[in-house]
């Protein structure tokens, strides 16, 4: 994949003045936050986004994934670049939508146990782990009263199609805490149709708090500080304990976020990178969208 | 009480691995007689064998579980432990309860099985073996 | 495999950065470790020159950075920056200093805002390298030697001189030989 991705790069350096082009061209698009009807932007915003592409602010939250592994043992900045461009490459393939944890996801896969070759899983996503093309999502859904997770690749090219169900943010980053949690709160229909959030709008924050089963758990949430959760109704022991092993100190440990993190001057350049190539394929998916939705109209008497 | 707590911070402890080992408690989620009563009575039965070279059982290994008194072999179908992508992880570890020639004792798999099974069980029949693919007609639901 | 955290966005720092941070020999704990920094970090606002040791130096150039660039970036209304410099600086007057001398000193800067030198070992006593750490922009003399203009003093402007006549007169010389050589050849 890495040397088929290599010629891609090196053919895309020999018509380096084409890709100029068809970057210029769509940048005549802005790319704002909020999504506007392309007419209305086209004649609009033409005069300044010619000169400079703008990259949306919140692109990091939407495209996670692009930013590199912020451990600089494991930075390489040849691998990440050619990784970013296979990425594009599969996003040309199939539409990997926004979404976020605790928003509900319908994955179709290609499956060579299945009779029909492919499945599909509804389900709440509870995980969203990994960087580049490791990138990976797990959903949640109870099944027949048992719990059921499957663990997606979101650039493995056996995924047919991802469906976002309904969009919307939970209070925490990690659901992980659903398994701990009674069946009604991770149980979803399979059949269950997508939820339609007009454009523009900010994305819902759900802000239900989730009420677990008395203990054993899978973790200790008392010492988590989990915004999603209701009151854990534990002993006093419990919270003593859970306050003596906190680290109230580590919010001011300055170098420590910043291992963690890419520096905002990095982001910038590789959204930059990407961004134009990201808008197209957004606007492609926005068409298909459009035709799809159009219902050829019949006649009734 | 404090020196207690000391001799309990003095040997390290890891991650749970949830695996299915000997003495492992599973679940059985066919309808035979003996497995609803066990399950019922509150006494799951227990893991005492597995049928391969690890002696770490997954989705489609064949155990042997003792449940109410009585030896029986038994199909892992569904593992909590964390699975590799696109396998399924379950809540529960569940199992389906079988005889030697491989036919299950119930008629009827309340819960969602893995897809995968039903390549792995037709590689395990052999002809003149125990058939493992009747496990998969009672299914009602795969994932 | 870890994914960048992207809650909040961070300036980058113009320093070389080690990929781990330094445990600092601290029997407290990671707190302790942030207190011994904590102690340096103010005094270098204080002081702006300090000599240290070198890992110590090291670690905390990176937090006094850290502080500045938030500074820089947020402005002194901004309430976890306050927090943030509320923290680390014990000394409240410096907070003022930070906020209202610092960050106009540094606002157009293209390059690192602080500087770290080794420092000489003595060498039966300290075992251990030190360092002289320092912010850019201090009153003090500059710790690396100047380099003056030396060729404006008079002594130079002398010798040079003595040495272009010198080569005068040798070019005379040698060009006279060569014109009484040429008349004893006819």
């Amino acid at each position: 994949m890495l040397l088929r991705s290599l010629k891609l790069h090196i053919i895309q350096c020999g018509f380096a003045p084409v890709v100029l082009q068809v970057s210029r061209t769509c940048s005549n698009m802005p790319l704002s936050d909020t999504h506007q009807s392309p007419d209305n932007a086209v004649s609009g915003k033409q005069v300044k986004s010619e000169r400079k592409l703008v990259v949306p602010s919140n692109s990091r939250f939407i495209y996670p994934e692009f930013l590199p592994d912020p451990k600089m043992e494991w930075r390489n900045s040849l691998r990440e670049k050619l990784e970013r461009l296979d990425m594009i490459q599969r996003r040309k393939h199939i539409d990997i939508p926004e979404f976020y944890v605790g928003s509900i996801l319908a994955v179709t896969s290609s499956n060579q146990h299945a009779p029909n070759k492919a499945t599909r899983f509804v389900g709440i996503c509870i995980q969203r782990l990994g960087c580049g093309l490791r990138a990976n999502i797990t959903l949640r859904n109870v099944i027949k009263h048992v719990g059921t997770e499957i663990k997606y690749q979101l650039y493995d090219p056996t995924i047919q199609k991802i469906e976002v169900l309904r969009l919307e943010k939970r209070l925490d980053d990690e659901l992980l805490y659903l398994r701990d949690a009674p069946n009604e709160y991770s149980t979803f229909d399979e059949n269950m149709e997508a939820e339609y959030l007009p454009e523009g709008t900010p994305v819902p924050v759900n802000t239900t708090l989730v009420k677990l089963k008395p203990r054993p758990w899978r973790a200790r949430w008392e010492r988590k500080n989990m915004k999603g959760l209701a009151d854990l109704e534990l002993e006093e022991r419990f919270y003593k304990r859970a306050e003596e092993l906190a680290t109230p100190w580590e919010k001011y440990d300055l170098m420590k976020q910043y291992r963690r993190t890419i520096p905002e001057e990095e982001q910038k350049e590789i959204f930059a990178e990407v961004c134009s190539e990201l808008h197209e394929v957004e606007v492609m998916r926005k068409k298909l969208k459009r035709k799809k939705v159009f219902v050829k109209p019949t006649r009734s008497s | 009480m404090l020196s207690t707590i000391c001799a309990a911070r003095k040997f390290s402890t890891s991650a749970v691995t949830n695996h299915i080992m000997k003495l492992t408690r599973l679940r059985v989620v066919d309808n035979s007689k003996i497995g609803k009563q066990a399950m019922a009575e509150g006494k799951p039965p227990r893991c005492i064998h597995i049928y391969n070279k690890k002696g770490i059982g997954t989705i489609g290994d064949k155990i042997l579980v003792a449940i109410k008194g009585e030896k029986v072999k038994a199909i892992i179908v569904g593992c909590v432990k964390e699975q590799k992508a696109n396998i399924p992880r379950f809540d529960s570890n569940n199992i389906v309860l079988i005889d030697d020639n491989g036919t299950p004792l119930g008629t009827r798999i309340n819960v969602p099985i893995p897809i995968m099974l039903r390549t792995i069980l037709k590689e395990k029949t052999f002809s003149k073996g125990a058939d493992y693919t009747k496990l998969l007609a009672i299914a009602s639901n795969y994932v | 495999m870890n994914q960048a955290e992207v809650s909040q966005l961070i300036s980058k720092l113009r320093i070389r950065i080690s990929p781990r941070h330094k445990n600092l020999k601290c029997p407290e704990g990671p707190q302790g470790r942030l207190n011994k920094l904590r102690k340096t970090v103010n005094a270098l606002f204080k002081y702006e020159r300090l000599e240290l040791n070198y890992t110590i130096a090291d670690e905390t150039r990176g937090y006094a950075e850290r502080l500045i660039s938030e500074a820089i970036r947020h402005g002194d209304t901004h309430k976890p920056t306050m927090e943030m410099a509320d923290y680390w600086i014990e000394e409240k007057q410096l907070i003022h200093k930070l906020f209202k001398v610092l960050v106009p000193r540094f606002s157009d800067y293209k390059t690192s805002y602080t500087m770290l030198y080794r420092a000489p070992k003595a060498y039966p006593d300290i075992v251990y390298p030190r360092s002289v750490l320092e912010l850019r922009g201090n009153p003090f003399p500059s710790i690396l030697p100047q380099r003056i203009d030396q060729r404006n003093f008079i002594h130079n402007i002398l010798l040079e001189e003595a040495k272009k006549a010198y080569r005068a007169e040798k070019y005379e010389q040698i060009t006279k030989s060569l014109n009484e050589q040429d008349v004893v050849d006819k």
